[in-house]
Parts: structure tokens; C-alpha cells; sequence
């Protein structure tokens, strides 16, 4: 753009946005309204691009969680680094991806370092926009002629990244200092080729190098094949077509999210708190000042004025944890633009919509924003409150939807994270530490309109699932005995959650086994999200494992094992097996203190998703189905919907008893409902003497009331507290 | 006598039955499908091609055609509509304990299958099919084999008594599948268990079909593995019961061989063939198959496939006269693996809808089409949604007086109106400029589904682009474009091309196997050798298996070629490539080093020397054998050359067309009597009564001897007289 540098050109996009509302000042887009044909074209040769990338890329790439899980994402942007369009696959990272170039720019890279065709430039480092250590982020500029036209950005998710303990969910790291191998605004190679001492800095500061290199090969060659092909793209198409167009497709995606808002929406002011809990007192850690439980306020204060300007804030988001689950303000936004793709939709997926909302910086010193008071925060599994904090994003809308008719559009709520990680030498003989996929396929939400699907849907990238049991035996020295849909495990309401699903793992083939249940978005202690419209939560994730067992005993005697979870009051590893260590309902997550031997179990439920409605409100026939089916429990049917039925070798619902059982139920809670003032006052009562509340929680309160004065005045106002009031 | 062949297309909407003479002529019939008894719309079919050829079917020759048919070949939809309508057998599925919900589980992503990135994104659009097997016809038998097929843990075999006890008697089954994990690296477990089950069935008193996942489909991946395994159960008898009918009503006209189907991963065999699940997918096989026949008689061995219906858009690629296979493909929201010929479908056809982003103003071309039923808009059919045909009318590449043949009244005003009314003047743009931008749009999607299909490794100036189905001809030469093709073809018969290709396919059979097998560095000569032995085993087990099946056939040994192909990946990789064995066996550290650089050149040039480790670590993952055994075909003449200057009678005067923004004469030709020799240049619209080939003003048209249309750029430096 004339002799402009592309600092400089940052400076007059910014300028030209705040003057006239339109991205880079387009108030019109020319291109597209003159020739509207060839601006659909180039888009879509552009995405076709990405989708090359995509598919060069994960299949050089050698983490199953690229491959068969889809981690991976590439993207085309613009010289100033907004994503213009984006590949399939890990969509929370194209905001990630833009800022990252945006970065380097803004620290003058173009002057100090330099630009040419070839340079590789990565980043993994969340001070400087990455998410967590695990998550390589790499750009490489494109040179049309002396001109730099676009970059090329992608990112993959290693199987480890050399932080504290094994793997790539670094919960207990306790600061920065232990989140590993960090690769901090670095040009990491050039003329297509690494420097030597990237692969050096990957085999002395990561435990699977092999891995992580191939997975560097794959990002590498997968950008090399898209700028290589887009030199005949901008032959076909002129430079000056490509320069306006590219500009223009980002506006365009603005204004498609403002239109969707505006039609589907209406304005006001809505808040939604999802609470976590990190529950890690008494546990095996790294620090002293670990020793502590953690409660998370996730609030989502969603402002949108006549004009469908949305504003988003985070007013009474908690305080920083002493554990890897801090999120910078960047990657945060980048989380909120995979939200916005799955609720909003996008016509085209780009950084036009980060430009449609605006984010308040959130409270220093909190979850969200740690840097600005705790430069050690650690960010090893980042997206953990984040996944949980977007969940919000799904209740708030799927209201605002339901308020304009669209209950087609209605979302109940997500699933919670828990992920399995192992580390320890495979049964090929190689040392192995890596994440399962088993995460990568939660029960979809309820629906305004319909139950869930079952183990169809990953919130952090929507084309994963948890792929085969055979190949994950492929790479872990596990034998599955289960993978079953887990029952009751999507809620209760008029439409339930879908279902997650149980995996049992015996350990097999291993001198020893680490597992690390590890928290990417779960709960423990208190219950997941709650769903929606007088729907009831689902139970928290509950892990169990046995350590010396008996089962090669049961097994030569042809005795049943654990296949499934079991009732929650009573599970199956306690009843089936004998173990030396049974850990029956551990509190997640943690790191087994003892490697696992051959023929341990591992029970992991992954969970299903919230529910919408009253669950008395449900089809007696669809519980009837869900009980022939083993998907709910006769108790669940009975008490919580409120069904009436017989069995006889199969279950059928009598119809009218249902409604008399309903009409009990309502006269029920009729009688037990005291009126709101009589609640409030009470309650009131227990918070002025903070009665029965855990440190955590008041931690929690006190945080958040602190780092957001005026959320913290609110609260006062709403329990009517003294105004020096504290938790 | 003279000799035919006899080849079926039965879509979901319309059979077309093909029959060819020796000479390559052909003759076509169409008939409605009829999904409750296929015979039916076979024979319909089948009578009004003998009608064409000027048989009475219901004369002496017509009521004795059967005994001048050579081959005859079905490619129906029976097992696709058993699986669509779930008219199948009741199946039991027999499992590895826990996994008893393999079949309604599934996985995630067969959510998705076939979606839009938008769709995918959007998780309100998810859905699961509903399963073949329910939960309650599933039974869980505790066993474990691992990864090496050692029995970690035996099989407990009163519980597969019990269930097959259960399923029997309590359940009613009609078929049972018996699924194990890991059983196609040891199946053990899995033929103990159809033993015991034999042994049930006898003792209860009932005999039903059995199917053992390492026998259907002996690969990794037990979710495509089951559904495989349930598909073959639960869908075959009934698919089978119909080909017999067919048969029957043949044997009826005095064909006395057996009829032949088609195998999803081309090739034909007989109706009694016993994995007969891998015919399900054999709709889009025809046409690549054809185009595979076609490129041995033009000598040309790199082709890019392209067939353009009402509805889709379906690419393929043929490399070096080897077939694209894919080995997990979707089938009815289902993974399953069974070898498919690799084609990939977009939505974009003829019929395809033409709307406006309500926000955005951004065209939109489908995925949706009014295909057939209720059609283009000016067909008054009850749609009021433009289409591509409407804006082929509008711009006058069709004829409206030709629509179909003519068969077909078109109103030509109504498609004016609404394109006007909800494509241009949204867009600010005159009605005919924005017909020729939906359609430079179409084209767009069409090139790139196509490069898509060569994205990796390979460079379209190798390939010939071969364009066929209803609407090939029509957008053949806007989708080729510019592109760098090194020639594009197509047939006068485009329409009924899936249907000849039937006829063009060698008896073909495929088996694929996994194996586990690692090379590293620090193995010496001898170990490499040694290692790579379960590759040698493995070919040669499968290549024992065809060849027995194919001397079962009635063929001799020396009739059946064999080629040899593994799997390949540097260790830590998920994703292997098809590598076609340069040894037919592991023998040597020679033999090692040959496959090993097999393997690499095919794979740096698929993802670029950068994706290259330094050192390399190998694992071969899987191996397959082709048995083939050749057949007679129909050839595909070669007539006299006339002049380069088409007759007379073939010019039917001109038309206006609107091109590059402006009215041009065109010439109009009947596509019926040009000659091979004639050449046309563009800008021209060749007609005849099943399809129209639309020749912009910088393409140029020669047919050649075999009448086998070559075109090429007027602009080209290499154009050339081939």
C-alpha cells in the first residue's frame, strides 16, 4: 500500500475504521458489487487453498490429535495479519493466528528482523498471543514480486511441549517458568528450512521430539504449498484485484455478523456466570502454594445497542489461579470468535467479525487477563475456564434467539473438558506422553427444539471426534474394555443434552503407565452448567481408577471385568474387581501418584452436554425410548421426569398415570416453592455471615468483587450488603 | 450372431440400460427404477433399447435376445435402498464387551459426512443416522486381542453362547455380525465364536446369515469395520434376492450365463459374489471405469474425470492408469471400509439453485438443486427458484425449442422474471450479465472440486479433463477454463456414459489387509528384511484368497494378473499413501531399499521435500493385491475420416449467445451428423436430443476417428492435431 510501512499501515486501518465504521474505510466494497462473480470465485479458490494446506499439512504432521482429531487449522491474511480465510479444522486459533502477525509488526519485525519470501516466524508463547505452550502458531510472509501481499499462518497441537509434567494439558504447572519449551516471537527459519538450532532447542526441551518435529514438518510444508499456489492465483486474477478483494472479504464478514445479530437478536444487557472448580487441595503438585481448591467466576456480560454493536465484558471475572489455567486477553478473543462460528455461523470465517464486537479488556489480575498484575501466571492449558467461560456464549444467544422465534438456532449450553493424557514407555518400546482423543467428542447441547446428539461435538474444534479405539491403541499401551454411551450423562430437561460416553482403559504393554486426568474445562466438586429453561445439570466429571489389581486373575478364570461406569452410588470397578489402590470417586483432576502397572483400569467418562426445559415437560415416549435404549435409568425416568412405567423385557410408559405423576409433582412443588422475598432474605442471611462457604469460594467472591468495583458495588446492591461489605 | 453387451445404470430415479454391439455402437433405454422389484424397471429398460434397435421385445428375437447377450451387468441401488429404507434383516450384533454401542454411537464426524465447512461448524445440523443394529440387539463378549493379535485376554465363550442364544431366540434375528477389536490381525476370536454360533444355530434350529468383521473388511478401524460387517448382514440377502430376479427374468430371454454387478472399487463379478456389501457403493464406478477403458484407446493414462448431473458435480482422477481408491469412504452417514473408487461430489449440477444472501448480497449456488423434479423454473413445474439451467436458457446456450429433445415445454419469460426479479436486480446488474456470472461462479466451484481432486502431488498439465454425464458437455469447457489441461475430451454418448462404462470393466477383484511393520534406522540389512516378512505374508495370503475365488469363477491361473500395493508412513505418522509395490516381494536388502524409495518419491511429491524427516523411520500399514482378470469389451470403432468441414445437414443454422458480456451469432450444429473428422470452432452449440455441448468462441473442436471429441484453446501455444 503505497510506500507505507506495514506499521504504518496498521495506523490508517485503525484510523479509517474509527472514522467511517468500515474496515481499512470501505464503505463500499467495489469489487464485490462490480463484479460480483469473480470476487465468489477468488473467495473460492482461496478457501480452497486453506483446505490444501490443511490436508498437506495434518497428513505430514505425526500427532493422531492432528490427523485423526483435526487440530490443526491454516489460514490466508493480510499483510496487516487479519485472517482473511481460514481452513478447516481448530477453529478457536484464526484470531490467535491474526494478533500473532499483528505482533510482529507492531514490534517492528519489518524493520528490525526483516521480511522475505521464506522467513518461518513462530510463536507459542502466551505473553505475545499464544495460547498455551502446546499450541505452535507459525506465519511465513508472502511475496508477490518485492511485495509482501499476505501471510500464510497455521498452528498444530504437539503431543508435548516439555512443560512440567508430560504432555499437552499443563494444569499443575504453577507459573510460566514450568509451561515448557517456549518459542517467544521468533523467526524459527528460513528459505523454507528451519535453522539448525530450532531442532536442537525441539530435542533437548521436549520429551517426544520426534513428534513435535514431524508435527513442525507438517505446518511447514502445508504453508510452502499454499503461497507456492497462490502465485497463480494473483497471475490469474492481478495483484490488484487480489489487494482489494482480500480487504473487502473481511469487511464483507463484518457486516454479515452485525446483520445476523441485528435480525436475530434483540438489544439490551445480558449476564450469564458459569462457575469451575479446580479442586487440587491435598493433591500431588509441583509449588506450596498449590495446595489450595480453586473456584472460577466466568461471567459474560453481553451489551447489545439498536445499532447490533455488541459489546462483551467480563466484569467479575475471578482472580488468577497459582495453576496453568490463566488465558490471556488474546487468546481469549480468539475463543469468542470459535463461539461466534458455531452460533452466529459465518458466511465467511474470518477476522471480520472480531471487528462486529468489542471486548472490554478484562480486570487486571484476573483469570483472563493475568499478565498485567502476575507476569508468571502460567497458561499451560489455557483454554480450560475459557472453553467453560464460551459456554456462556451459547445460553446467552440461544435467550436472545428464542426471544426473536429462532428456536432452531438454540443451544443449551457445552460440555465440560476432562482430558486423559499418558506418559511412559509404549508397547513399541519408545517413550510416548500424549493426549488421548477421547475428549474431542462430548454430547452436542439440547436444542430448542430437540435432544442432543450424542458424542458428535468438541467445543474448541468442530470436526474432531474421538476417532478409533484401534489406533489409539496404535500409539498408548492401553487395551480398551469399554466405549459406551455413558446414561443420564446429558441432563434432564424437556430436550436432555447428548450423551457423552465412558471409556475403560486397561492398561497393557507398559513397565509403567503415567495418567493425568487432566482439567481442560472440567468440574469436580460442584455441578457442570445447568442448562437451560428449568432444565437440571448434569453430574461433574468423575474419573476412578485401580492400581495391582486382580484382573489377571479374573481374566484366567473367565470372570466379568469393568466395561462401564456403572451406577454413580455404586460403580462397577467397586463391585468387580479387587485393587490394592481403588480409587473409586477421586476427586479430578490429578496425576496418578503412582505410574500404573499392567492390568490397572482406568475408568473416564467424557461428558454429555446441558439440557433445555423441564424434564417433566418430556415426551413420555422419547423417555420411554431412552429406557429400552439403557440411556436412562429407571430412577431418572421415574423422579426426574416423572414417568409412569411398566417393564417386560421392555419398558412402556402408561400415558395417563405419567399425567397424573406430573400433575403430583408441580402440586409438589407447589407446596415446597416459598416465595422469592423469603428466599432472598435467607439467603441474604448466609451470605452476610458467609455461612458454610468454602475458602475457594470466597476467594472466588472476593476476587471478583475486588478486580471489578463496580460489579463488586452490583452484588452489594442486589443482597442489599453493607457497603463495606467483603467476602 | 452377433454378440452384446448388456450394461445398467439403475439410479434412484431412472434405469438406464445400455446394450452395445461388438463394433461400440449402442443403443439406450430408460425406464422409471422400481426400488420393490428391480426386475421390473430392468427389463422395461431393456425393451425400449430393443425397441431403438428396431426389435419387437416381445417378437421371437426380442423373447430370445437373452441368447445373443455376451455379458450382462447390473449396477442397481438395492443394497443403498435397504440401507436408506432399513428394510433389512433383523441383525444381532455379537461385539467386543463395551462396545455394544459401536453402531448407534458411531462416530462424531459421521455426523457430518458430505457437510458444508458452514454445516459443520454450525452443530444445530448434526445428527446421527439411525442405526442398523439398536442398542438392544447388541451383545458385549469380554475378549481382547491387541495390536500384535496376541489374546490378552481369551475369549469367554459362555458369554458368546449366551448371546447368540439371546439374539436367536429372545430376539428374532434374522442375520448376526460378529465384530472383535483387532480381529484383522488375529481372528481367533472371531472364528471361535462363528463356530460356537454355527453350533447354537443348529442346536436351536435355526440358520441364519453370518458375518465376521475379518472376513468382510480384515483392516484397522473398528467403527468402519462394524459398520462394514452390519452393512453385509443386514443388507445383502435382500440386495441378492433382487439381482436373482434380475437373473431370472434374463434367464427367461435365454441368457444362460450369470449376471454380473459391479464392485464399488471397479471392476464386475458375479451376483453370487460373497462380500457382496462391497457392491453398495457402485453408482459413480461406471463412469470412471469408462474413462479408464477410453484412456487405454486414446493412450493417455493421467485422466481427470468429471460427470455433471442434475444434482452433483463428481471428480475423480486416474494416475498412471491406477485407479484413486478410498479405503473409509461415507456411505449413508456410515464410515466404512471398503475400497471405493476415490470420488469426491460437490453439490453443483444443471438443476442447481441460484439465491442471494439475504444479508449479504453474496450469490449463492446451492448446494441444493430442483434437479429433475420440479426442474428449471421454466419448466412450470412449481419451482420459482432460479437455477442454472434457467440461466443455460436465458443466455441461450440451450435451445428452448430443444429442451429434452424437445420434449419438454419451456417458457422462457418465467425464467426472465424471476432471475431478474431475485438474482440481478439485487445484484444492480442486467438480467444476462448475471446469468453469465452465476455461471463463471459455477464453473469456479466445478475447477476447483476438480484440482481439489489433484490438489496433492500431481500438476493438471498431465492430465487429460474428460467430461461426461446429462450436463457434462453443457459446462465441460467453462469448468476446463484456462487451466493448463493437457487435452479436453468428450463422447457423443456423454449421458449414457456411466452406463457403457459398465460394460467396459475387466472381472476385478480387490482385497486389502492390515499388518504392522517398522523399519528404523538402527536395524541392520538382514533385520530390514526380516521385519518387513509379515508384508510377504500378508500379499501373499490375500493373493491366494482372490486366486482361488477367480479359479472358483471358472477362470484359469494364467488368465488372472496380479499387482501388489502397501501402505506406507514414516513412523508417528497417522496418515499412510498408497505406494504400488516396484518388487512382488521383500526378499532382499535390495527389495527394501526399492520399496523404501518407492514410498519417498511418492511422498515428497505429494507434500514438497520441506515434509521430508532426515532420517527416516518407516511403518508399512497395510497391504493390498489386485487380481484381475481381463474381459471382452466392446471396441470402441474406428471409422473413416471426413473432412475437416462438417456436412451440411449437420448445420442447423444460428442463435444469439450471450458471451463476455455480449450477443453473439452462434453456430448451431446436430450433434447426430457430424462425422469424425469434422472440426467446429467456437463459438458453436452442438445439439442432440440427450445432451448439448457448448463450445465458447476461444475453443476449438475436432472428432476424432473413435468419434471421441478433442478440444482445445484457440489461444494455446500447444494446441495441436492430434
Amino acid at each position: 500500500m503505497g510506500d507505507l510501512t506495514l506499521r504504518e499501515q496498521l495506523r490508517d486501518n485503525e484510523e479509517k475504521f474509527a472514522k467511517t465504521g468500515s474496515l481499512f474505510g470501505l464503505e463500499q466494497l467495489h469489487r464485490k458489487e462490480s463484479d460480483p462473480g469473480t470476487y465468489e470465485a477468488l473467495w473460492h479458490i482461496l478457501s480452497n487453498l486453506c483446505n490444501l494446506a490443511w490436508e498437506v499439512g495434518c497428513r505430514v504432521s505425526s500427532s493422531p490429535i492432528a490427523v485423526e482429531g483435526g487440530d490443526a487449522l491454516w489460514a490466508l491474511n493480510l499483510p496487516t495479519g487479519e485472517a482473511v480465510c481460514v481452513s478447516r479444522g481448530i477453529t478457536a486459533h484464526p484470531g490467535l493466528l491474526a494478533d500473532m502477525i499483528r505482533n510482529f509488526i507492531d514490534l517492528d519485525y519489518e524493520e528490525l528482523v526483516g521480511f522475505k519470501q521464506g522467513d518461518i516466524f513462530e510463536n507459542n508463547d502466551p505473553h505475545y498471543g499464544g495460547i498455551h505452550g502446546p499450541d505452535f502458531d507459525m506465519a511465513m510472509p508472502i511475496y508477490y514480486g518485492d511485495e509482501l501481499v499476505a501471510w500464510v499462518s497455521c498452528v498444530t497441537h504437539v503431543s508435548d511441549c516439555g512443560s512440567v509434567t508430560p504432555g499437552s494439558v499443563g494444569f499443575l504447572n504453577p507459573d510460566c517458568y514450568s509451561d515448557g519449551l517456549c518459542i517467544s516471537m521468533e523467526k524459527v527459519g528460513e528459505n523454507d528450512q528451519f535453522y539448525p538450532w530450532y531442532e536442537k532447542r525441539i530435542r533437548s526441551r521436549t520429551r517426544t521430539p520426534d513428534f513435535v518435529l514431524g508435527d513442525a514438518r507438517g505446518r511447514l510444508a502445508g504453508c510452502v504449498s499454499l503461497r507456492d499456489r497462490l502465485m497463480d492465483v494473483i497471475d490469474k486474477y492481478g495483484l490488484d484485484f487480489f489487494r482489494d478483494a482480500i480487504k473487502e472479504y473481511v469487511e464483507d464478514s463484518r457486516r454479515y455478523a452485525v446483520a445476523r445479530v441485528r435480525t436475530q437478536t434483540v438489544p439490551g444487557r445480558i449476564r450469564k456466570s458459569q462457575f469451575k472448580d479446580l479442586a487440587m487441595k491435598g493433591k500431588n503438585h509441583i509449588l506450596g502454594k498449590q495446595d489450595v481448591d480453586c473456584m472460577f467466576n466466568l461471567p459474560m456480560e453481553v451489551e447489545i445497542d439498536v445499532d447490533a454493536n455488541v459489546k462483551f465484558s467480563l466484569r467479575g471475572a475471578s482472580g488468577t489461579v497459582p495453576f496453568g489455567e490463566n488465558i490471556s486477553p488474546t487468546a481469549l478473543k480468539s475463543g469468542l470468535l470459535n463461539g461466534y462460528s458455531h452460533i452466529i455461523g459465518f458466511d465467511m470465517f474470518n477476522s471480520g467479525p472480531t471487528a462486529a464486537w468489542e471486548v472490554e479488556m478484562p480486570p487486571a489480575g484476573s483469570w483472563a487477563n493475568p499478565f498485567e498484575v502476575d507476569w508468571s501466571a502460567s497458561s499451560g492449558v489455557a483454554w480450560a475456564p475459557a472453553v467453560m467461560w464460551m459456554s456462556n456464549l451459547y445460553e446467552v444467544f440461544g435467550r436472545l434467539f428464542q426471544m426473536r422465534g429462532f428456536i432452531e438456532e438454540m443451544a443449551a449450553g457445552a460440555a465440560t473438558t476432562m482430558t486423559a493424557e499418558f506418559a511412559g514407555i509404549t508397547q513399541l518400546g519408545y517413550y510416548l506422553a500424549g493426549l488421548t482423543l477421547e475428549q474431542a467428542s462430548n454430547g452436542s447441547p439440547a436444542r430448542g427444539f430437540a435432544d442432543g446428539e450424542n458424542s458428535a461435538w468438541c467445543i474448541y474444534t468442530p470436526n474432531a471426534d474421538f476417532g478409533n479405539a484401534e489406533v489409539t491403541e496404535l500409539y498408548y499401551p492401553i487395551l480398551y474394555l469399554g466405549r459406551n454411551i455413558e446414561p443420564d450423562s446429558g441432563g434432564y430437561g424437556k430436550y436432555r443434552g447428548g450423551l457423552g460416553h465412558t471409556a475403560v482403559w486397561m492398561v497393557y504393554g507398559t513397565p509403567g503407565l503415567e495418567y493425568q486426568c487432566g482439567c481442560a474445562g472440567m468440574r469436580a466438586k460442584i455441578v457442570a452448567n445447568h442448562g437451560m429453561y428449568g432444565a437440571y445439570p448434569t453430574w461433574p466429571d468423575a474419573p476412578s481408577y485401580a492400581h495391582k489389581t486382580n484382573v489377571k486373575e479374573l481374566i484366567e478364570e473367565k470372570k466379568p471385568l469393568v466395561h462401564e461406569r456403572g451406577p454413580a452410588e455404586r460403580p462397577t470397578l467397586e463391585t468387580a474387581i479387587e485393587a490394592r489402590d481403588l480409587q473409586t470417586h477421586p476427586i479430578a483432576p490429578f496425576v496418578t501418584p503412582d505410574e500404573l502397572q499392567n492390568y490397572d483400569l482406568i475408568v473416564h467418562p467424557i461428558s454429555g452436554a446441558q439440557a433445555m426445559g423441564d424434564p417433566i415437560e418430556r415426551d413420555p415416549a422419547a423417555v420411554e425410548e431412552d429406557l429400552n435404549k439403557g440411556w436412562t435409568s429407571e430412577r431418572v425416568a421415574g423422579d426426574v421426569n416423572g414417568v409412569v412405567f411398566s417393564e417386560n423385557g421392555q419398558y412402556s410408559v402408561d400415558t395417563t398415570a405419567t399425567e397424573r405423576r406430573r400433575a403430583e409433582i408441580r402440586e409438589d412443588r407447589k407446596r415446597k416453592a416459598i416465595p422469592f422475598k423469603d428466599w432472598w432474605t435467607d439467603e441474604r442471611r448466609r451470605v452476610l455471615e458467609k455461612e458454610n462457604m468454602d475458602p475457594a469460594v470466597l476467594t472466588m467472591w472476593r476476587t471478583s468483587m475486588t478486580l471489578s468495583p463496580d460489579y463488586g458495588d452490583e452484588l452489594r446492591k442486589f443482597w442489599d450488603l453493607p457497603a463495606d461489605f467483603e467476602f | 450372431m452377433d454378440r452384446y453387451f448388456v450394461a445398467c445404470d439403475a439410479g434412484g430415479t431412472m434405469t438406464d440400460v445400455i446394450i452395445v454391439d461388438e463394433e461400440g455402437r449402442s443403443v439406450i433405454g430408460k425406464a422409471p427404477t422400481s426400488p420393490a422389484d428391480e426386475s421390473i424397471g430392468y427389463m422395461e429398460s431393456l425393451e425400449e433399447a430393443l425397441e431403438y434397435m428396431g426389435i419387437d421385445p416381445h417378437g421371437k428375437k426380442g423373447r430370445n435376445f437373452g441368447e445373443r447377450i455376451e455379458t450382462a451387468i447390473y449396477t442397481g441401488t438395492s443394497m443403498l435402498n435397504t440401507v436408506i429404507n432399513m428394510s433389512g434383516l433383523r441383525t444381532g450384533l455379537i461385539v467386543t464387551k463395551g462396545f455394544e454401542d459401536i453402531i448407534a454411537q458411531g462416530r462424531g464426524s459421521q455426523t457430518f459426512i458430505g457437510a458444508q465447512w458452514s454445516e459443520i461448524t454450525h452443530m444445530q445440523y448434526r445428527k446421527h443416522r439411525i442405526p442398523l443394529v439398536p442398542r438392544k440387539l447388541a451383545r458385549g463378549v469380554t475378549d481382547r486381542i491387541d495390536m500384535f493379535g496376541s489374546p490378552v485376554i481369551p475369549i469367554y465363550e459362555h458369554e458368546v453362547e449366551e448371546a447368540v442364544r439371546e439374539l436367536l431366540v429372545d430376539e428374532e434375528c434374522e442375520a448376526l455380525a460378529v465384530v472383535f477389536l483387532h480381529s484383522f490381525v488375529n481372528a481367533m476370536h472371531e472364528e471361535r465364536a462363528a463356530t460356537i454360533a454355527k453350533r447354537v444355530m443348529r442346536e436351536v434350529g435355526r440358520e441364519v446369515p453370518l458375518e465376521i468383521s475379518s472376513e468382510v473388511a480384515p483392516t484397522a478401524r473398528e467403527v468402519s469395520r462394524a459398520n462394514a460387517t452390519v452393512i453385509q448382514a443386514y443388507a445383502s440377502s435382500t440386495a441378492r434376492e433382487q439381482l436373482f430376479g434380475i437373473e431370472k427374468r434374463l434367464d427367461g430371454i435365454g441368457y444362460d450365463h450369470s449376471l454380473k454387478t459391479v464392485l464399488g472399487y471397479g471392476g464386475v463379478t458375479n451376483i453370487r459374489y460373497p462380500r457382496l456389501f462391497e457392491t453398495a457403493m457402485s453408482g459413480p464406478v461406471g463412469g470412471l471405469m469408462g474413462a479408464k477403458y477410453l484412456s487405454s484407446v486414446i493412450g493417455e493414462e493421467n485422466i481427470v474425470c468429471s460427470d455433471v448431473g442434475g444434482t452433483s458435480f463428481d471428480a475423480g482422477a486416474i494416475t498412471a492408469g491406477v485407479l484413486p481408491i478410498d479405503r473409509e469412504p461415507g456411505f449413508q452417514d456410515m464410515y466404512v471400509n471398503v475400497p471405493m473408487l476415490g470420488i469426491t461430489s460437490i453439490g453443483a449440477g444443471t438443476g442447481t439453485y441460484i439465491r442471494l444472501d439475504p444479508q449479504t448480497k453474496r450469490i449463492k449456488l446451492g448446494p441444493d438443486s430442483a434437479g429433475g423434479t420440479p426442474g428449471p423454473t421454466f419448466m412450470e413445474a412449481g419451482n420459482t427458484t432460479p437455477t442454472i439451467n434457467d440461466a443455460n436458457l436465458l443466455l441461450g446456450i440451450l435451445n428452448e425449442h430443444n429442451y429434452l429433445g424437445g420434449k419438454v415445454k419451456v417458457n422462457k419469460q418465467v425464467s426472465y422474471d424471476l432471475f431478474k426479479e431475485k438474482v440481478s436486480d439485487p445484484l444492480g446488474l442486467d438480467v444476462y450479465e448475471a446469468a453469465e456470472t452465476c455461471l463463471e461462479l459455477l464453473n469456479v466451484m466445478m475447477r476447483e472440486h476438480l484440482v481439489r481432486s489433484l490438489m496433492v502431488g500431481h500438476d493438471l498439465r498431465d492430465y487429460v479433463l474428460l467430461g461426461y454425464g446429462g450436463g457434462g458437455p453443457l459446462h465441460l469447457l467453462g469448468y476446463a477454463g484456462d487451466y493448463p489441461w493437457k487435452a479436453i475430451v468428450t463422447v457423443p454418448h456423454a449421458g449414457a456414459f456411466s452406463a457403457w462404462g459398465g460394460a467396459c470393466m475387466d472381472y476385478s477383484y480387490r482385497r486389502h489387509k492390515s499388518v504392522q511393520t517398522m523399519i528404523t534406522p538402527d536395524l541392520d540389512d538382514t533385520m530390514k528384511v526380516a521385519y518387513l516378512q509379515p508384508v510377504n505374508m500378508a500379499w501373499q495370503a490375500l493373493e491366494d484368497e482372490l486366486l482361488e475365488e477367480l479359479q472358483a469363477e471358472g477362470f484359469d491361473r494364467d488368465q488372472i494378473t496380479t499387482e501388489r500395493i502397501v501402505y506406507m508412513k514414516y513412523l508417528g505418522q497417522l496418515d499412510d499413501i498408497e505406494v504400488v509395490s516396484p518388487v512382488t516381494s521383500v526378499d532382499s536388502p535390495a527389495d527394501v531399499k526399492e520399496l523404501i524409495r518407492a514410498y519417498e518419491d511418492q511422498y515428497t511429491k505429494m507434500f514438497s521435500l520441506v515434509a521430508k524427516p532426515e532420517v527416516g523411520m518407516y511403518q508399512v500399514t497395510e497391504v493390498c493385491v489386485l487380481a484381475k482378470v481381463a474381459t471382452v469389451k466392446p471396441r470402441l470403432r474406428k471409422h473413416e475420416l471426413a473432412k475437416k468441414k462438417p456436412s451440411k445437414d449437420a448445420f442447423k443454422g444460428k442463435r444469439p449467445v450471450f458471451q463476455h458480456g455480449k450477443w453473439h451469432d452462434a453456430d448451431i450444429w446436430r450433434m447426430e451428423s457430424l462425422k469424425p473428422g469434422n472440426e467446429i470452432d467456437g463459438l458453436a452449440v452442438i445439439e442432440a436430443s440427450n445432451t448439448t455441448l457448448f463450445v465458447p468462441p476461444e475453443f476449438h473442436v475436432r472428432i476424432d476417428e473413435h468419434d471421441i471429441y478433442w478440444i482445445t484453446r484457440n489461444d494455446r501455444n500447444d494446441r495441436k492435431d492430434r
